[in-house]
């Protein structure tokens, strides 16, 4: 392969962003660039010419180890059988606790305790 | 373009195992990735599907463009640049879906690139009509992204992901566009005589080109149509002219509030079997138009070509250096 | 330095009033000129990527235009619109070097526009904006200096994009780096037009609008430096058209009959 014709300009790039600074990176597109720094460059307005953006990441195509299309469809199937490793195995202490006259901790009370009364 | 296929006499079988399983997995609801198994006939449906809608975006930013920097405000001047831009945008996105799915053959986009310059990728017929006033770019952000939107938000559920996703996208911002539009014609037809004259005149050349927008209503018309098949691999639901009647039931009413009339007097709402009766467009004139025979193609096409040829220093400059064996 | 805080307490002032109004009109009409220069571009980049980022980069620009337009109106100057579109030539404040045509042709037919001039224009173009921003944001206009800092908000994503482009086009191949250069010596004789102030130099000075021509050269060498080798003469005034006198090109002419086609078709009516 030689790029007399240019055609090697078209490298591929995944194009990741963050919308804010709780918000995780997040897939938006992929876009054709010559090298890193021209994808990163021509990312942002390419994609998120509406929104707001606080960070932008661009890979490699050629970088990036997916699932081919065999392993998603044998590797990704899972028996529902793992209610134990979740809050839905464990919904009867709500009825437990009610007759104790107390309130279950489910993922809205615990995640409301990152406020601590003051001293 | 890559029609490809032809698998041997002892793939075949295989294949039709293969093939039952990839129908129940969309008739599951189920999308297809790039890199899954797929019928070559559907892989080669959505490359002509896909490439030609991503090359549309490309050449439909060209009449539009016309009037980017003639545009009478500061504010439409930016209204429309932002419109017209992302146009490009939505060519990239349906570009870089096509461009996977010709990956396997060894093409990339230099190679639809220079299909659309031989002649072997067409463009949409509207793209190649003159734009010849302000109210023809106003028509066009109106009902030519009106009639877009309709066939678009059809294929929202399509089978292929990656083109469901790209079309998520590029629906999202067709919000802005119908209304972009609407601004446009809404101040033209609430401003002066003059400006009414060149909306209703605009509107009339576009007429038929608004109809034939959606293709034939049956193959016989043209002797092609691939609605059968996009149909059947539930890329769209709907066929053409049941889009076509759908974006008359939204946009005549709103057509005939402006005052504003559409070049057939035999127009009509047929109560009885619930569908607009119109004067069919002439759809030999719609052949030769898709055939890069209409009023613009071949000036819309030497300004791509230009483009693409005249800047292609740039791109041999900044290639990186494949390592030649 | 006494502070001006409203378009009233500035009219009160005849010479502060006039020198205030010229720099407005130098840096809107350079910001419109360029982006109308860029809308030309629009579908016909080099690459489909590149046409929408540097679209985006336009709108900018041209949403910059229309802010120093609007200080204009609200100095009773005219209508914004008016300004950007009814304005002759002579009127006209922007570096002529900026309103230079993309290259042969026209956008409408045989577009071969110059990509090199694009990038060499643009970044020049970038880089003296930062260095008249950053000085206006302590101007003595605070209506002024409040804008400087909103736009100076955007423009280091400009001048980092046209940087790239001139670093790479500049690191690779020969034909790219000719291309370049040539459009750099072209553009030299043009650089004290670019970051000149034109007839009211010495009152924008005095009246704390902008930092004086002799700093701003200073700190654009700065800038320039960074990325280019520069010749000894940069500064000599070689006079090509002096754009901040009023001095234009034809190529000037044609920007302004086209921007302005449909608004002088009817100058009265709203679109």
């Amino acid at each position: 392969m030689t790029s007399h014709d240019g055609s090697n300009f078209y490298q591929e790039y995944e194009v990741f962003s963050k919308k804010n600074a709780k918000s995780p990176i997040q897939h938006q597109f992929s876009l054709l660039a010559p090298n890193d720094e021209m994808a990163l460059n021509m990312a942002q307005e390419n994609f998120m010419r509406r929104e707001n953006v606080i960070d932008v990441w661009v890979v490699p195509r050629s970088q990036i180890r997916s699932m081919t299309s065999e392993e998603r469809q044998l590797w990704t199937k899972r028996l529902d059988n793992k209610e134990y490793r979740t809050t839905k195995g464990y919904g009867y202490l709500r009825k437990k606790w009610r007759e104790k006259e107390q309130g279950m901790l489910d993922e809205k009370e615990i995640m409301s305790w990152k406020e601590v009364k003051k001293l | 373009m890559y029609i490809y296929g032809g698998a041997s006499a002892a793939d075949h079988e295989k294949d039709t195992e293969k093939h039952t399983v990839f129908m129940k997995r969309i008739e599951a609801g189920e999308k297809i990735e790039a890199d899954d198994w797929m019928p070559d006939e559907y892989r080669n449906a959505l490359i002509k599907l896909i490439s030609m809608h991503g090359i549309s975006e490309i050449m439909g930013a060209l009449p539009e463009k016309e009037w980017v920097p003639k545009a009478p405000s500061l504010k439409r001047k930016l209204g429309i640049m932002a419109k017209v831009q992302d146009e490009m945008g939505h060519g990239q996105l349906l570009l870089r879906v096509a461009e996977d799915l010709i990956k396997p053959y060894g093409k990339n986009r230099e190679n639809i690139m220079q299909d659309l310059l031989n002649g072997k990728l067409k463009f949409h017929n509207v793209f190649h009509m003159p734009t010849k006033t302000w109210a023809d770019a106003g028509i066009v952000g109106w009902l030519v992204d009106g009639a877009a939107i309709i066939s678009q938000t059809n294929m929202l559920d399509a089978s292929y992901g990656p083109y469901q996703r790209a079309l998520q996208r590029i629906c999202q911002e067709e919000v802005f566009h119908a209304q972009h539009g609407e601004s446009i014609i809404m101040a033209l037809a609430e401003g002066s005589n003059k400006q009414r004259d060149m909306l209703q005149e605009a509107l009339d050349r576009w007429w038929s080109s608004l109809l034939m927008f959606f293709g034939p209503a049956s193959a016989t018309t043209t002797g092609s149509s691939k609605q059968e098949i996009t149909t059947k691999y539930r890329i769209r639901k709907s066929s053409n002219e049941e889009l076509r009647q759908a974006f008359l039931d939204k946009y005549l009413p709103r057509i005939f509030s402006l005052g504003l009339t559409v070049p057939d007097e035999t127009i009509h709402y047929d109560e009885a079997n619930k569908r607009w009766e119109y004067k069919q467009p002439d759809w030999n004139e719609f052949k030769k138009i898709i055939s890069n025979n209409g009023p613009c193609s071949k000036q819309r096409l030497r300004l791509r070509d230009i483009a693409y040829e005249n800047n292609r220093w740039v791109r041999q400059a900044l290639a990186p250096q494949a390592v030649v064996s | 330095m006494k502070r001006i805080d409203t378009a009233k307490e500035a009219k009160q002032n005849p010479s502060y009033f006039e020198a205030l109004v010229e720099l407005l009109f130098q840096l809107a009409d350079d910001d419109f000129i360029i982006s109308f220069r860029g809308s030309e571009w629009l579908g016909l980049a080099p690459h489909i990527e590149e046409d929408v980022a540097l679209s985006s980069i336009t709108q900018n620009t041209m949403g910059h235009a229309s802010l120093y337009y609007h200080l204009l109106e609200d100095l009773d100057i005219g209508n914004a619109d008016k300004l950007a579109h009814e304005r002759q030539a002579v009127e006209r404040r922007n570096a002529s070097y900026f309103e230079r045509k993309n290259g042969e042709g026209s956008y409408l037919q045989e577009p071969y526009y110059d990509w090199a001039l694009t990038v060499v224009r643009q970044f020049l173009f970038e880089t003296m904006k930062k260095v008249k921003l950053e000085t206006i944001i302590n101007s003595s206009y605070q209506p002024l200096a409040d804008i400087a800092n909103k736009v100076l908000m955007e423009q280091p994503y400009h001048l980092a994009h046209w940087r790239m482009w001139l670093k790479q086009l500049l690191g690779s191949t020969e034909e790219a780096q000719n291309k370049v250069q040539f459009q750099l010596e072209a553009a030299w004789p043009a650089c004290a037009d670019i970051i000149g102030l034109g007839p009211k130099a010495f009152e924008l000075e005095k009246h704390h609008l902008i930092a004086g021509e002799d700093y701003l050269r200073k700190q654009w060498l700065k800038e320039l430096e960074q990325s280019l080798s520069l010749p000894s003469s940069l500064f000599v005034d070689n006079h090509p058209a002096r754009g901040r006198y009023g001095e234009h090109t034809a190529d000037l002419d044609q920007a302004l009959s086209t921007l302005s086609e449909v608004y002088n078709s009817d100058q009265k009516a709203v679109w």
